[in-house]
């Protein structure tokens, strides 16, 4: 059977999204509510949507699918509910509590605050199992494994109805002899519960990230699992073709079977399919350095990708766990349309994180909210349509929204109520840019040599301004921007990292033949796991990277590195890179110094054919025809109200320049195109801003 | 407020400014060189403005912070108007201000269009000092010649050029020189990022508005620390701890602060023993950090912070000559956890007393170690305090347990300890343990956090231990009728064990030990907050099962007897204990 369509479910906390790609370049959208306990009912309801709208079988569209992709939450709202399985920790004695004394910090911003809590423990302490047993820094025994500490251990576990068991030791990762055999043990006594240890899960030197990491895929793993096997059973019940893809958080695809074991990879996939999406609708300009933004109602998602190489994340503390493995780089703010406006007890206007959320919403959508938000200065600004009606029942509210910025803002801080609106955009577009500067400036990049894409209802409004801040010359707005996550899943590749430790000092003794075969042995991993997910050899490739430092550092700062074998040539390119890395990043390098190696990275990359893209042809009409009307808008805090054509985006013409000030309207987002920029629609339906030479 | 600088330009300011000293931050974490910067974050940074006033304050150790205003004055004015663009001036001297002498502090006028405007600073504890005895804390100094390299302001970099011989002379003095060099290039790179973002903010706004919002944020802090202050009844309040003898043989003293409310102005007035020939006396800079610490503890006020804050506070730090206002030849290096937490204690409890709804039990004091040897994998000297060494547990609050393993009371959960691989893989060592003393929280109704326990070994090689600090005979205060029922579990002490014998040290002291030999640091808890025995029985009995509280401790401290078999709660035998205390203390 031909495949004619690539189906992607992003199941989000309160809706699931379906996009529907033909083969023809037609992209279709869905969504239903979405069901946390039961992730299939959503799923059933939304490919019922699909079926009725074309006419056509759920099975036979399924069947006709080339593949079905499904982003999941469901790691991450058991993480979030704290609804994770049962788990017991086997780990090296003396270090039982490393994951509760978290490297002896309080995390920034609560210093001097008394009542800040000390972090959840997923594993409480008695359930945390000393074991003796004790491998080096180079990898050899010191002490071996006391089994019968195990079976003891185990024995706990099992009074205790452990349901999932994690296992960490000490230097673990360069010598894993004694958790394997703890592994077979806890097999042999527990068969069936889920069991993982650290060397698989994080292979990094660092036991407590590595530990910390293991203990949350412990907790997640079973939950996931049950999550997939309903979701692949169901599939497959529908006849599908090919396993159901699953997305993780490093930006890649995962089939289930891999994912059952490390839902830890999983836990922030929602938004790490945005830079494949934001590389996507670059692509026709020739475009790959992107900063993708979505700004919805309650936070704002920025992610980077350099030259098409996308910021990762490893060693961060999410949602305060310590996590180890790479996601992509997703800096999230409470900065959205729902933000409360506030002034605070220094007199100074503050904008978020508290978001007026669904219910009750902006002031203007009359539901009860009585605190200005972003939204409301928005439409004081002219930015909205007083007159729109918000999902066909909402009317608009301008008059309570003027009021409450009046009572709010204007009349604290003593200033006009324009000034407060333009005030409250002024900072809410502050608090963006500095997300921005975090995934930009503070990892060596400079935001000018990047286009902005932005998604999401809210943020075509402030998209502009955000770009001016950071110096870029173009912005790009997908009409698929309401699914952008979604969208970005389908055409994404499978994708995983592989990692090893291998210490040592990148000078004349540099034993280059271990590295070479460490390499190797990565991408040989990788290419069978590939394989066996069903790629053909061609369609899979490799890349490097490898993490160093000066001889002394902690921290390690990551180089890309080519394929093939190092040579003492190719080492001295590998050790310039890093140099300049360096120097990028912190404004100094130290070229005389010794440099040594501690962890290697590949990746594979199984790469998935993209649906094509579909072009739009002009229907001839000329601008005027999608002119709606013409408004009174602000672009500054001094009050000048500037009358400002408002256009349809469904009835603008791909090829008309729109000047700013400007607004284009589409049914899920309004954009802002400020004085001194063009908009314009692009074949690929796809608006594109330019800052006017 | 006065509506002189624009409100929303003004949130733009404090906002920029807070990207700045983070982004100065995020430079010396990553780059730093000795595992005291890259993996314990004992460092802080603040940028001043022209006069000079401190006019951020990041949320990194309060031991720093503090004597930054001080010092950052009296450097200014050392070189009076002889600072140029381009300089980069660094200090250490108590004398002028400095905290101690490990503490090294860059300071880099920024200009902008030829006129000074900014100051980047960035200070940070070096691993050693040069002196007798690596890592500088030198029990046997008598007088502060004897404690290592003292660095008066002097321009490392003039005028753009980087002077050489100064910094030659600088690391010339001390030991582990490759890791001094990586450190002061980490804070010269910190200074410059400061710096860049400083001028971005001037290029954009320009000066006289920047200067002008900066005046702004200044008096908006005042304005909350003297609405605060307001809040509290006139009158004197008295505050007092005591130090311990952490092995210097002049007995126990004690510390006290009076403080006068009047109004919305306040006077700290401290008054402490003369100083004595053992390091633990505290020069004006140090001591500024203890005093405000303990009023920012009690203050607990959000960000942003800033010189305004101390605007409202006036403060006397007692006799020149005596522990806390010390002067030369007085030995200090300790200075910074010893007399200082006692200080901060001190003044922390004269507040209380004024606002007895604020208050909170103490945090575990600083005893740690420092350790050092040849590393027989490269032949290289190496040299390091060992910051998870002082891990202790915080205080109870009347909302909650104090937090397992956050303090010392100095660094407040700003240090990071390092993950033991790195610290195994930096030095040749084994970490046999690094975990939570049992029965080290102060006993209360909501209980003190638990201190933590370091326990090394040298690889292949002689290894030299120095101990400092203290908390190893005085328990961590309590607070609100909390009361400990065991002693020696509360306390910190230092463990050398090899060769089947084991000796206790309740001083400080150096040791040196081999492979097979072991040395363990124990830190004590924080304090109970409430009477103990009324902590609900669930508590102590999820206490129990973590291996927290013991079977004696669930007993002497709480009145909760516990079935030793099954771990199962006696209610008869405990509803007697409960009883009995409770007409005891009725």
């Amino acid at each position: 059977m031909r495949s004619k369509y690539r189906l992607g479910v992003d199941a989000g906390g309160t809706f699931t999204d379906f996009v529907l790609a033909e083969k023809t370049g037609d992209v279709r959208v869905f969504k239903s509510p979405s069901t946390p306990h039961d992730g299939t009912i959503a799923i059933k309801a939304g490919l019922a949507q699909i079926s009725e709208a074309l006419g056509e079988s759920v099975e036979s569209i399924i069947q006709q699918c080339d593949l079905c992709i499904n982003g999941t939450t469901v790691a991450l709202n058991a993480l979030i509910e704290k609804k994770g399985a049962k788990v017991g920790l086997l780990c090296t004695a003396g270090h039982e509590d490393s994951i509760e004394i978290r490297l002896g910090h309080k995390e920034e911003g609560y210093r001097y605050d008394a009542d800040f809590p000390p972090a959840h423990m997923i594993v409480p302490r008695h359930l945390r199992r000393p074991i003796s047993g004790r491998v080096l820094v180079d990898g050899s025994e010191h002490t071996p494994l006391d089994e019968a500490a195990v079976r003891e251990a185990v024995r706990y576990f099992k009074e205790e109805g452990v349901e999932s068991v994690a296992i960490s030791f000490v230097w673990a990762v360069r010598n894993p002899d004694h958790e394997r055999r703890a592994r077979e043990i806890v097999q042999e006594m527990m068969p069936g519960v889920f069991v993982c240890t650290g060397t698989e899960v994080d292979p990094q030197v660092r036991e407590y990230t590595r530990t910390s990491t293991t203990v949350v895929n412990a907790y997640l793993s079973p939950v996931m699992r049950r999550y997939v096997e309903r979701i692949d059973d169901y599939f497959r019940s529908l006849g599908v073709r090919h396993p159901v893809r699953y997305f993780q958080s490093n930006g890649g695809l995962s089939i289930g079977e891999a994912m059952q074991g490390r839902a830890v990879n999983a836990i922030n996939s929602g938004p790490a399919s945005a830079p494949q999406a934001g590389l996507y609708v670059a692509k026709p300009f020739d475009i790959d350095n992107v900063i993708t933004v979505d700004m919805g109602g309650t936070s704002f998602d920025i992610t980077l990708t350099k030259g098409g190489q996308t910021n990762l994340n490893k060693n961060i503390d999410f949602l305060r766990y310590r996590i180890g493995v790479p996601m992509i780089q997703v800096e999230t703010l409470g900065a959205g349309g729902g933000s409360i406006c506030q002034v605070d007890e220094y007199g100074m206007l503050q904008v978020g994180p508290e978001s007026a959320g669904a219910t009750p919403g902006p002031v203007c959508y009359g539901k009860g909210g009585t605190r200005p938000t972003v939204t409301d200065a928005n439409l004081v600004l002219g930015y909205l349509n007083p007159d729109a009606v918000l999902g066909g029942t909402i009317r608009l509210d301008a008059e309570a929204a003027l009021a409450a910025v009046r009572k709010h803002v204007a009349e604290p801080l003593g200033i006009s109520v324009e000034r407060a609106a333009y005030g409250i955009s002024t900072i809410v577009n502050l608090n963006m840019v500095s997300g921005i500067r975090r995934v930009s400036i503070e990892r060596g990049y400079d935001p000018r040599d990047f286009a902005l894409v932005c998604a999401g209802g809210a943020g075509g409004m402030h998209i502009t301004a955000l770009a001016e801040e950071i110096g870029s010359n173009t912005v790009l707005v997908p009409k698929v921007a309401s699914v952008f996550c979604a969208f970005g899943q389908i055409i994404s590749d499978v994708r995983y990292n592989y990692m090893a430790t291998e210490p040592m000092r990148l000078d004349g003794t540099a034993n280059l033949d271990t590295l070479n075969m460490r390499f190797d042995d990565l991408e040989q991993r990788g290419t069978e796991h590939l394989q066996a997910d069903g790629f053909a050899p061609e369609a899979i490739s490799a890349s490097r990277s490898a993490e160093m430092r000066y001889v002394g550092q902690i921290h390690e700062c990551s180089v890309d590195i080519a394929g093939g074998v190092i040579t003492p040539d190719r080492l001295a390119t590998i050790l310039a890179d890093f140099h300049k890395r360096h120097e990028e990043l912190y404004t100094y390098a130290e070229p005389h110094n010794p440099v040594e190696l501690v962890n290697i990275e590949t990746t594979l990359v199984g790469q998935v054919s993209k649906p094509p893209v579909r072009t739009l042809t002009p229907s001839g009409c000329t601008l005027s025809d999608a002119l709606t009307e013409t408004r009174p808008m602000l672009f500054d805090g001094e009050g000048h109200w500037v009358d400002t054509p408002v256009y349809a985006g469904e009835r603008l013409d791909p090829g008309l320049l729109v000047e700013g000030p400007a607004v284009v309207e589409e049914p899920t987002t309004n954009i802002v195109v400020r004085p001194g920029w063009t908009l314009v629609l692009e074949p690929n339906n796809c608006y594109r801003i330019t800052r006017n030479a | 407020m006065t509506a002189t600088v624009d409100p929303i330009t003004l949130a733009v300011v404090r906002g920029a400014l807070e990207t700045a000293q983070r982004e100065m931050t995020l430079t010396l974490e990553k780059t730093g060189r000795s595992s005291v910067f890259n993996l314990a974050h004992d460092y802080s940074n603040a940028l001043f403005d022209h006069f000079p006033e401190m006019i951020l304050q990041g949320q990194d150790i309060p031991i720093h912070l503090g004597s930054l205003i001080p010092a950052m004055k009296c450097v200014a004015e050392y070189f009076g108007d002889d600072i140029q663009e381009g300089d980069v001036i660094y200090h250490n001297d108590p004398a002028y201000k400095g905290s101690h002498i490990l503490d090294c502090c860059m300071y880099k006028p920024v200009f902008y269009q030829g006129e000074l405007v900014f100051w980047s600073v960035c200070k940070g504890h070096l691993t050693d000092i040069g002196g007798p005895v690596p890592a500088g804390y030198n029990p046997d100094a008598k007088e502060i010649y004897a404690e290592g390299l003292r660095i008066p302001p002097v321009k490392l970099w003039e005028r753009g050029k980087r002077r050489e011989d100064v910094i030659n002379l600088l690391l010339t003095n001390m030991r582990a020189r490759r890791d001094q060099e990586g450190d002061i290039n980490a804070q010269y790179g910190a200074c410059r990022v400061g710096e860049r973002n400083m001028i971005a903010l001037l290029d954009k706004y320009g000066v006289d508005t920047v200067k002008a919002c900066i005046a702004e944020l200044k008096n908006a802090a005042d304005q909350q620390m003297r609405s605060l202050v307001r809040s509290v009844p006139d009158g004197e309040y008295l505050g007092s701890a005591l130090l311990e003898d952490a092995g210097h043989g002049f007995g126990e003293m004690e510390i006290t602060a009076k403080v006068t409310v009047q109004g919305d102005n306040l006077h700290i007035e401290v008054q402490s023993p003369p100083q004595i020939p053992y390091f633990i006396n505290s020069y004006e800079g140090n001591s500024m950090s203890g005093v405000y610490l303990g009023l920012m503890m009690f203050a607990q006020l959000p960000p942003p912070y800033n010189e305004g804050l101390y605007r409202c506070v006036t403060v006397d730090l007692g006799a020149k000559g005596t522990l806390c206002n010390a002067q030369e030849p007085a030995p200090h290096v300790n200075c910074t956890t010893t007399p200082m937490e006692t200080l901060t204690d001190a003044v922390r409890m004269a507040l209380e007393k004024a606002a007895p709804e604020r208050v909170t039990a103490s945090w575990g004091h600083a005893s740690g170690i420092n350790i050092a040897g040849i590393d027989p994998r490269s032949d290289e000297q190496y040299v390091t305090m060992v910051l998870a060494s002082i891990i202790s547990g915080a205080g109870a609050t009347q909302v909650m347990d104090g937090w397992h393993a956050c303090g010392p009371l100095s660094c407040f959960g700003a240090l990071s300890s390092g993950d033991i691989e790195l610290l195994e893989y930096a030095y040749p060592i084994i970490i046999h343990r690094y975990g939570l003393v049992q029965d080290s929280g102060g006993a209360g109704y909501h209980r003190g956090g638990s201190g933590t326990a370091w326990e090394v070994e040298p690889i292949g090689h002689e290894m030299t231990v120095i101990a400092f600090g203290e908390g190893r005979q005085i328990p961590t205060m309590g607070a609100a009728g909390a009361k400990n029922g065991l002693q020696d579990e509360k306390l910190g002490r230092l463990v050398v064990s090899g060769n089947g014998k084991e000796q206790v040290y309740r001083a400080n002291t150096i040791v040196t030990i081999n492979p097979g030999e072991r040395v363990t640091n124990v830190n004590p808890g924080g304090g109970g907050y409430g009477d103990p025995f009324s902590r609900t029985i669930d508590a102590v009995l999820e206490d129990y099962r973590n291996g927290l509280v013991s079977l004696k401790g669930a007993e002497l401290e709480y009145g909760v007897a516990i079935r030793p078999q099954d771990g199962s709660l006696d209610e008869a035998q405990t509803a007697r204990l409960r009883e009995q205390a409770h007409r005891h203390s009725a």
